[in-house]
């Protein structure tokens, strides 16, 4: 069976589900035969019911980050396109200098070396720190960008439909509220749904409590959320504008052949953007024997035929050849693959510099996302450990999600959950765990998260187990509770540390735009012309602003007010 | 330097009205304000508050997204003004493939992807267009048979190099989409298959039945996994399967089912609950006569994915191992990784280049343009992808002069052709090199203005004297103050050039003409019989550093006479320390003193206002004929705007 037929297949079934009034448009003929693995968009989603009011079409979604707008219809898969906001965006109709770049006339100079910051300036869409933020300027870019999207692959009318926004939970409000009234103000939008990024990549992972690990552009965010609800959020500045910053300045480094510290770029932004997704990777943890162990063996039967002592040390003493930094389109350059790795090691994880001297804005990731763990309550931590999405651009780095996993089992393993460090604490420490060492089996169930991931097997958590340990006493409710569990779901894997995969943020807004679930957060155009972010009611809704069915059928119907939930 | 010099640019009055946000215009005003420090010496830059008043800047950020090229502004009539891109808005009238050029029905658009559904494709590696061909040579038989690929002309690139080859040539996109689901999204048919038929599953009432359904998957999730993890798509949509799955299974089970039959009919949404009644007969008893027997205690949670067919993808441990090894294999190299625009639209887990499937064309859209304000449409094209022509497009060229400026050329040169006199003569006198002009040393342009509308135009040109930004330029528009005269028919200009040769000939020629015109302050230069010529003096400032002025043009008539060794030992001793802090090869430290990108176009702001007494419109057509009536019915207009004359590039040597 094709993906169209099955996608058709999907389609019918849900209008029959959701029992469209108009069902009469599902019998259009279709043509399953066309679907294509970009776009495999549903018919039916254009018929079913829903419960907005402007259900006709589907959602546009757009999401925002700091370089890239994602913009896509509701239901599909992938974006339809993914915009960036470099310089060549910004110049003005008419300037086709980005086009003379292959060109033998376009200008050669050499790039001028610049401050790291003012290097990767020009090409953010804006900044989180709106001080030094013209927003004028930031609205005139988006609207550039909504309107080239539209034009370009969209291909509807901007304004007719509604529209969703995928926003980064924490938005400064003069951000936002330039972004909202210049859309408001440029099309027609009838109403506009904010949801929030981390949340929203949760539901593309087929999850409802995660831990989020955001390796963004300006900043690396980890969220824990449970049943769709922020609890905790750490942020760090290790994240991919400093990982750029360093590779072009290792890059300078590299081409103007001087040793010692460089603090300016004289590399070209794109040509590093292009090395650090092509070639950056991650090594795994450095005296991680177990995980290469644990590796190995699996790598040989998936079959490149590789010899048997291949693993990743000897990938260290290998080259490759990147272009030549100062004349990317000519010369090639050798230069180790270990190298490549250095950017990712010095940045994301702080390798040369001691835990304490580090400010707290600037933790390494694998220590922020333990800190997170560890600021979680007890039960949402088993819950979140064992399901850590990693999302954003870093995200694509290989290696890197390996790595911060055993960091982290490493961090476990050494001091266990508690924040307490120290000499002392480390002794008595010892000596309990000697103590303990003949009651193990018990202080196991009792509290899970304790053990060692790394020990720890996903069964263990087997309902045979736990009875058996329960037998003695046998609370009622408890039993009921089991009963009536085990009836119809399994226990949910939690207490190891574990990876899933997400679509992404834009993936899971199409999700729930597509189930035609309401955000709390629905601004209408008239309300938020009356009066602009202002308008927005104070009281924030005790739930939380869960894109969750529940909330989506909010109750009593009170439309006169609207909230910025978690963005007020 | 967006065109060659010289140019000229408009700006839309559309940038002058802010987002109309009462809360947020003053803020924006003190951000953008805060923003430009080093403008903030001018005195016009101060009264923010005055919006007409302010000077327009052509090299703050915000000014590169409303100045456009004249030919791309649009004038709306009933407004009477300019429209750009951004105070309009579109329809689209038909959506086609820019490559074959068919038409795309509008329901069609986006089911195909907006796409072109046919055999237009583009190459995945350099973007070229891609060619059907066979793999056979045509030399062995008549009809070409057997295997085709696509391929492309400039890169030789084609689909064998990812293993793809097509049956038939035509409806390559159908067999293309086929073949990458069958091999990548293989999983896909399998867990579509595994899900019930519409009704029993989504519509069923109680909630025995998805626990059923998940130990089913649960024998599946063997298989599943050993055939590798679903591509994104297919995951997708296992994940919309599961979601609605959920919603329907809690929603639908309520701790009393008459309460629910009675939310069944309150919400229409739930109307799948009552149709599932008489769906499942067996159920039907369950409903209203067993019901009782086993009441629901509770109701059910929703519960997150579990197994990968219901789109959970746990990573394999050596994934990114895998990744890596391959990454660094020699096979590999730079190439063999795809690069960031190549992997734009596709998959989002291709990586290397042989992950990258060719693209169907984008489709392109002709679109109606309206006056955002006022609704009135001001382009409107034929439907046909094929014509270029418009049914009506108000095109701002047609009611506002078009700007031409050039440089006036010297007399003693002006019969010689300019490219061989620039670069070698390096007297004063000699044509300037507008991409080189030397600072301090006036240039005299010529504006011209010409008039396509059929009503004469009284222009006043305005601009600041000193030019905004660091390079402070002196401007003075010799003649501020002129007419155009009506752009009347064609032939009007030939009869009166009869009675008047020798003006002819020198409106016509004007550098040759004018071998003994200098340019005089409160004359027009030269006027036709609807364009009309002035004069612009232009003195470029110094690069930064414009501060030491005089001190640079003394430095400069010494070093005409002494040798240019001497001149750091000159300059060292200078008092001036400003000047020679300044290191143009762009080592300096201080970022503040080095040439920001295009710092160095002297462009130059200026204000056109422009009247014209113009027919009433609504009188017009009873005095259509009756030349002496329109007199009576005209009404003054007026329109005004910023544009910004590009003039060229200063050198930062100063020559003398």
């Amino acid at each position: 069976m094709t993906s169209g037929s099955t996608a058709f297949n999907l389609d019918d079934r849900r209008t029959s589900a959701s029992m469209s009034l108009r069902h009469s448009q599902s019998g259009r003929p279709s043509t399953p035969q066309h679907h294509l693995r970009s776009n495999n968009s549903s018919f039916a989603s254009t018929s079913s019911a829903s419960s907005s009011l402007r259900g006709e079409e589907d959602a546009i979604i757009f999401e925002f980050g700091s370089r890239w707008l994602r913009a896509g219809f509701e239901g599909d898969s992938t974006p339809t396109c993914v915009v960036g906001c470099g310089p060549e965006d910004s110049r003005r109709a008419g300037d086709y200098r980005g086009w003379l770049k292959g060109s033998p006339n376009a200008d050669t100079s050499p790039v001028q070396p610049l401050k790291a910051e003012e290097w990767t300036g020009a090409y953010e869409l804006w900044k989180m720190n709106v001080r030094d933020v013209d927003l004028g300027l930031v609205e005139d870019k988006i609207e550039r960008m909504f309107r080239e999207t539209y034009n370009k692959y969209l291909l509807t009318d901007a304004g007719t439909t509604r529209l969703v926004l995928v926003l980064p939970p924490i938005m400064p409000h003069p951000l936002l509220s330039s972004v909202l009234s210049m859309l408001f103000s440029r099309w027609r939008f009838p109403s506009i749904t904010l949801l929030p990024a981390p949340t929203m990549a949760v539901a593309a992972a087929g999850l409802r409590s995660a831990l989020v690990v955001d390796l963004g552009w300006a900043e690396t965010t980890v969220t824990g959320i449970c049943e769709y609800r922020e609890i905790v959020a750490k942020r760090s500045t290790r994240a991919m504008k400093s990982l750029l910053q360093e590779t072009g300045r290792f890059l300078t480094r590299l081409s103007s052949n001087g040793g010692g510290e460089v603090d300016d770029i004289s590399v070209n932004f794109e040509f590093c953007e292009e090395v650090v997704s092509r070639f950056l990777w991650c090594k795994p943890r450095a005296d991680d024997r177990g995980i290469l162990a644990l590796s190995q063996p699996t790598e040989y039967h998936k079959g490149d035929g590789e010899p048997a002592d291949q693993d990743i040390t000897t990938f260290l003493h290998k080259s490759v050849s990147i272009p030549s930094p100062l004349n990317p389109s000519s010369n090639y350059l050798e230069i180790p693959f270990s190298k490549l790795a250095e950017p990712v090691e010095k940045v994301l994880f702080a390798e040369d510099v001691a835990e304490c001297d580090l400010d707290d804005e600037e933790k390494p990731i694998a220590l922020l996302v333990y800190n997170t763990l560890l600021q979680l309550p007890p039960d949402i931590r088993g819950v979140c450990m064992s399901r850590v999405v990693f999302v954003g651009g870093g995200a694509n780095i290989p290696g890197i999600r390996q790595r911060v996993l055993a960091e982290v089992a490493f961090l476990v393993d050494q001091h266990g959950w508690s924040p307490v460090r120290g000499k002392v604490i480390a002794q008595q420490r010892q000596k309990l765990q000697n103590l303990s060492l003949n009651e193990r089996p018990t202080s196991a169930n009792s509290e899970k998260e304790n053990m060692p991931p790394s020990s720890e097997n996903p069964t263990v958590q087997d309902d045979q187990e736990s009875r058996e340990s329960e037998e003695e006493e046998i609370d009622p409710v408890e039993e009921k509770l089991r009963r009536s569990r085990d009836k119809d779901t399994k226990p949910p894997v939690q207490g190891i540390l574990r990876e899933v995969e997400s679509l992404g943020p834009w993936a899971g807004a199409s999700l729930v735009a597509s189930l035609k679930i309401r955000s709390l957060v629905e601004i209408e155009r008239e309300r938020y012309l009356q009066h602009g972010l202002a308008g927005a009611s104070r009281d924030l809704d005790p739930h939380g602003y869960v894109p969750d069915r529940r909330s989506g059928l909010r109750s009593g119907g009170d439309r006169s007010s609207w909230t910025l939930a978690g963005w007020g | 330097m967006s065109r060659p010099f010289p140019y000229a640019y408009i700006s839309c009055p559309c940038a002058d009205t802010p987002v109309p946000d009462p809360a947020r215009k003053r803020r924006s005003r003190e951000t953008s304000h805060k923003t430009n420090p080093e403008d903030s010496n001018l005195p016009v830059a101060q009264d923010y508050d005055f919006e007409d008043e302010r000077t327009f800047d052509p090299r703050s950020p915000r000014s590169n997204f409303s100045l456009y090229p004249p030919e791309q502004l649009l004038y709306c009539e009933d407004c009477h003004q300019i429209k750009c891109p951004r105070c309009i808005t579109e329809e689209i009238v038909c959506w086609y493939c820019p490559n074959c050029l068919f038409e795309t029905p509008s329901s069609m658009v986006r089911s195909e992807g907006n796409r072109c559904a046919r055999n237009c494709f583009n190459c995945p590696i350099c973007t070229a267009p891609l060619a059907v061909t066979t793999l056979e040579n045509v030399t062995g038989g008549g009809s070409q048979q057997g295997p085709w690929v696509l391929s492309c002309g400039y890169c030789m690139w084609t689909t064998l190099d990812i293993g793809i080859k097509f049956e038939k040539p035509t409806n390559i996109r159908t067999q293309l989409s086929k073949m990458t689901d069958s091999s990548r999204g293989r999983q896909m048919s399998k867990t579509f298959g595994d899900l019930k038929s519409p009704l029993s599953t989504y519509s069923s009432i109680d909630d025995q039945f998805p626990p059923n359904e998940n130990k089913g998957d649960e024998s599946n999730l063997p298989t599943d996994q050993s055939s590798g993890p679903l591509n994104p798509e297919a995951r997708f949509q296992a994940l919309k399967g599961f979601y609605k799955n959920q919603i329907a299974a809690t929603s639908s089970s309520p701790t009393d089912p008459l309460a629910d039959f009675g939310a069944g009919f309150s919400s229409p949404g739930a109307l799948n609950r009552i149709m599932s009644l008489y769906t499942s007969s067996s159920r039907l008893g369950n409903l209203y006569g067993g019901a009782n027997k086993k009441p629901k205690s509770r109701p059910p949670v929703m519960r997150e994915a579990l197994v990968a067919s219901e789109g959970l993808r746990v990573p394999a441990p050596d994934a990114e191992n895998a990744l890596i090894r391959r990454m660094a294999s020699d096979d590999c190299g730079w190439d063999g990784m795809a690069s960031i625009e190549q992997r734009t639209f596709q998959s989002p887990d291709a990586r290397f280049v042989e992950d990258l499937l060719p693209l169907p064309v984008l489709l392109r859209t002709k679109r109606s343009k309206r006056c955002k304000s006022c609704k009135h449409i001001l382009v409107k094209p034929e439907f046909k992808p094929q014509s270029t022509r418009f049914r009506i497009r108000l095109i701002a060229l047609s009611y506002i002069p078009l700007p031409t400026l050039k440089p006036l050329i010297p007399s003693s040169f002006a019969g010689l052709p300019p490219s061989s006199v620039a670069p070698a003569v390096t007297g004063a006198a000699a044509v300037p090199n507008l991409d080189a002009l030397s600072p301090l040393k006036t240039v005299q342009l010529l504006l011209t203005l010409k008039n396509h509308m059929f009503d004469a135009v009284r222009v006043t040109l305005a601009t600041p004297s000193v030019t905004p930004g660091r390079v402070a330029s002196k401007v003075t528009i010799l003649c501020p103050q002129f007419d155009i005269g009506a752009n009347s028919d064609v032939w009007d200009e030939a009869l009166q050039g009869s009675t008047a040769p020798g003006d002819q000939r020198a409106s016509r020629s004007g550098t040759l003409g004018s071998t003994e015109k200098v340019a005089e302050a409160g004359k027009v230069w030269d006027k036709g019989r609807n364009w009309t010529t002035v004069v612009l003096e232009v003195v470029p400032g110094t690069l930064p550093g414009g501060a030491t002025k005089r001190h640079r043009v003394k430095q400069q008539d010494n070093r005409d006479d002494d040798d240019s060794d001497d001149d750091d030992e000159d300059e060292d001793s200078n008092a001036d320390v400003n000047a020679n802090t300044l290191d143009w090869s762009g080592q300096t430290k201080d970022h503040s003193q080095q040439l920001q990108p295009d710092e160095d176009v002297l462009e130059i702001p200026v204000f056109v206002r422009m009247e014209w007494d113009s027919e009433n419109q609504i009188d017009q057509e009873q005095s259509v004929g009756k030349g002496q009536n329109s007199e009576q019915n005209t009404v003054k207009r007026e329109l005004a705007y910023w544009m910004v004359l590009g003039v060229g590039r200063i050198s930062p040597e100063v020559s003398l």
